[in-house]
């Protein structure tokens, strides 16, 4: 205890003494008692219980000294003077030291209070944690606000064997093994090492920190460590679970996924080879007739193709499903990806009939050539595949506000009751098992581009017969183009 | 040119390697076969091939970096065989000095048409001493900077007209939209493909008879175009 709380004591009896000296001729001997008893009690609900008993027993003295007959002498004559000076002692000593202790009592319960908050504070925090590096920042805040707590770290089992100095594998082994928290002198004389077991579902964990030397061995500081464990304790549980959960989810949709590309690929995949294995024996064979040769080599690469287009759809779902596509984009006009588009799709189908029509000045897009060709593409091989090849496809574009809509049509037998939201999921195709080839991935993957553009892809029947699929993109807006102008 | 022509292929896959050389031997060219780059290197300064037919994913090296290389001391064109949904290769392997690319699928009649443009492009060289040059109903006269279309003067713009002597001077190639951007405008616009596109569409207004449906300057989305007379 500071000697500095005493000096306080020392003058205010003094002072008090002093102040009294004049008036004493007006003052009953009695009440001046009364004062002394006041100024233990402002000395002890201030400074404590040492300080208030210090005053009490000068006060005594002083006001027996002073006060008492005969004056500015120790010896009492009289026993009730006696009396009094005893009682005041007493007194004084009683009030100082009930005053101390409900000062300290007020102290605890502020402390108490200060800390209940601290602990509040920090469940809230760790209630948003969803990482235990989250878990680990939050504690670090905590302890280094409520016990000045440095290096605050939590280190998982598979960290133990490495750990930052001066913490060692075989302290936090220790510190594992019991239940409450270790001790140990850091490498730093001004600091003492505490490490703290956090038991929980998934991987046990040690709290580690160090604290300022002079506190590291209060019950206070030891209960309050204690308690921030075991909130930290339960926070990490909720992330390691929320983990599992997130895991699990995960897994569950690859595995879904994975099973429906199986399916798709043993259906889709095994007929083209199937019939190509075929055609090759029979060629091998050579006994049919030459032109029957020459169609059954055609029916050979068509399959071919067929496999081709369905591995190029497979890849580009794969690619879009990964989450890191990165668009190319870039401010084009849409007439050329589609004159583009068309140019592929007539050396595929040379025989179609596709009507075009584009109005002239449109403004350009911002999107991504290679990605939009394959949306152009795949609604324009539905339209093909989907309706009757003496049919035209109709390619529309048109402006509504801030959109432009590509719509291909056809006069195939559009879509079912429903609308037709179902053709887009994956591996969804109009009917099941048909003869068309195909694996039901083309307008999950043209929706998934859009979506990447900020548009996306509708399917509509259309007036008369026949289904209308609509790419519909963003128009933004262009940046003008006039460094690089020349003279026209 | 040699009477047979000599065509040096590299690629690793011995099953697409016999394809292309059983095919280009069946058209009477004379095969060279390479399965790494390192062979190919080797057979590229042993055989002095007309033609390299080259597999972008080699083992032994990146396709890429034996185009850089080969470049430095030969001239001779480059078809690169590439995988799909590798346009990013494609566009790098043609700026590295390849001259045309097949992605795989291809077809045999696509790959024989693509060997006999490129072979012909040396001839094509000489002949362009001759200063005119036609397409379709189109005539440029390089001498008097004139365009015609079915004997209508066209007016081009500076930029039209050297946009337009670039990819018609070379037939059957692909640009890629750097190599003309940087050749058109120079350094300092070579990540401005929106002005390209925009001139291209304007010159595709004049000489192309549907300008959406372009019988000359063709689109390969994401590498560049292609002049076809």
């Amino acid at each position: 205890m500071s000697v500095r709380k005493f000096l306080p004591a020392l003058l205010v009896s003094v002072g008090l003494t002093l102040l009294m000296l004049p008036l004493q001729e007006t003052i009953d001997l009695s009440n001046t008692a009364l004062l002394y008893v006041l100024v233990v009690v402002l000395i002890g609900s201030r400074y404590g219980r040492g300080p208030a008993i210090a005053t009490a027993l000068l006060s005594a003295l002083l006001y027996a000294h002073v006060f008492v007959p005969p004056l500015f002498s120790l010896a009492i004559t009289e026993v009730q003077y006696l009396l009094a000076a005893v009682v005041m002692l007493v007194v004084a000593l009683l009030v100082g030291h009930l005053t101390a202790s409900l000062k300290s009592q007020a102290e605890q319960v502020q402390a108490r209070e200060t800390q209940a908050r601290a602990l509040y504070d920090l469940a809230r925090h760790l209630s948003a944690a969803q990482t235990p590096v989250e878990v680990e920042e939050i504690a670090s805040r905590f302890l280094g606000t409520a016990l000045q707590a440095i290096h605050t770290r939590i280190l998982p089992e598979s960290a133990f064997a490495a750990p930052p100095p001066p913490l060692t594998a075989a302290l936090l082994q220790s510190a594992l093994a019991g239940r409450h928290p270790l001790l140990s002198a850091g490498g730093d004389p001004r600091h003492t090492l505490a490490l703290v077991p956090l038991i929980a579902a998934g991987p046990p964990r040690v709290l580690a920190c160090e604290l300022p030397a002079t506190q590291a061995g209060d019950t206070a500081t030891r209960e309050l460590l204690e308690t921030a464990s075991s909130v930290l304790t339960v926070a990490l549980e909720r992330t390691h679970f929320a983990e599992v959960a997130r895991e699990t989810e995960l897994r569950r949709a690859a595995e879904s996924l994975r099973s429906s590309i199986l399916s798709a690929l043993s259906h889709d995949l095994r007929t083209p080879l199937t019939v190509m294995v075929g055609l090759a024996d029979t060629l091998a064979l050579g006994k049919a007739s030459p032109e029957r040769q020459k169609s059954m080599l055609g029916a050979l690469r068509n399959q071919a193709l067929s496999i081709n287009q369905l591995v190029t759809n497979l890849l580009d779902m794969a690619r879009l499903r990964s989450g890191n596509l990165e668009l190319n984009e870039a401010w084009q006009p849409i007439d050329e990806v589609i004159g583009a588009t068309l140019q592929q799709v007539r050396t595929h189908w040379k025989d179609r009939e596709i009507t075009l029509d584009i109005p002239s000045g449109l403004p350009p897009l911002r999107f991504d050539a290679v990605l939009v060709e394959r949306v152009l593409w795949n609604l324009l091989e539905n339209a093909i595949k989907y309706s009757p090849a003496d049919t035209p496809v109709e390619l529309v574009v048109r402006r509504f506000g801030e959109w432009l809509d590509v719509m291909i049509c056809d006069w195939g037998p559009g879509l079912p009751a429903d609308g037709g939201e179902e053709l887009f999921g994956l591996f969804r195709r109009g009917q099941a098992e048909s003869s068309i080839p195909g694996v039901g991935l083309g307008l999950a993957i043209a929706r998934s581009i859009a979506e990447a553009h900020g548009g996306q892809v509708l399917a509509e029947n259309r007036m008369g017969g026949g289904a209308c699929f609509r790419l519909r993109l963003p128009l933004g807006s262009a940046p003008t183009l006039s460094d690089l102008e020349d003279e026209t | 040119m040699s009477e047979t022509p000599t065509i040096l292929l590299v690629e690793d896959d011995p099953q697409i390697r016999e394809l292309v050389a059983a095919t280009l031997e069946g058209e009477g060219y004379a095969i060279v076969e390479a399965g790494t780059a390192a062979q190919g290197a080797v057979e590229a300064g042993a055989c002095k091939p007309d033609l390299l037919i080259l597999d972008l994913g080699l083992p032994d090296r990146n396709g890429i970096n034996f185009i850089r290389d080969y470049r430095i001391w030969s001239a001779v064109p480059i078809l690169v065989l590439s995988a799909r949904s590798q346009e990013i290769s494609k566009v790098t392997a043609l700026d590295a000095g390849a001259d045309d690319y097949l992605t795989k699928p291809f077809g045999v009649s696509e790959l024989l048409a693509r060997v006999r443009a490129l072979l012909r492009r040396p001839a094509a060289e000489r002949e362009q001493l001759e200063p005119t040059i036609e397409f379709g109903d189109c005539r440029i006269d390089c001498v008097r900077r004139q365009v015609t279309r079915a004997g209508e003067p066209l007016h081009l713009t500076d930029i039209q007209y050297r946009l337009l002597i670039l990819l018609a001077s070379n037939p059957g190639r692909v640009l890629t939209h750097r190599q003309l951007l940087l050749q058109i405008w120079g350094g300092r616009a070579v990540e401005n493909n929106q002005y390209l596109r925009v001139y291209v569409g304007h010159l595709r207004q004049k000489i192309e008879r549907i300008p959406a449906q372009p019988q000359h300057i063709l689109t390969e989305i994401g590498v560049g175009y292609r002049f076809q007379p």
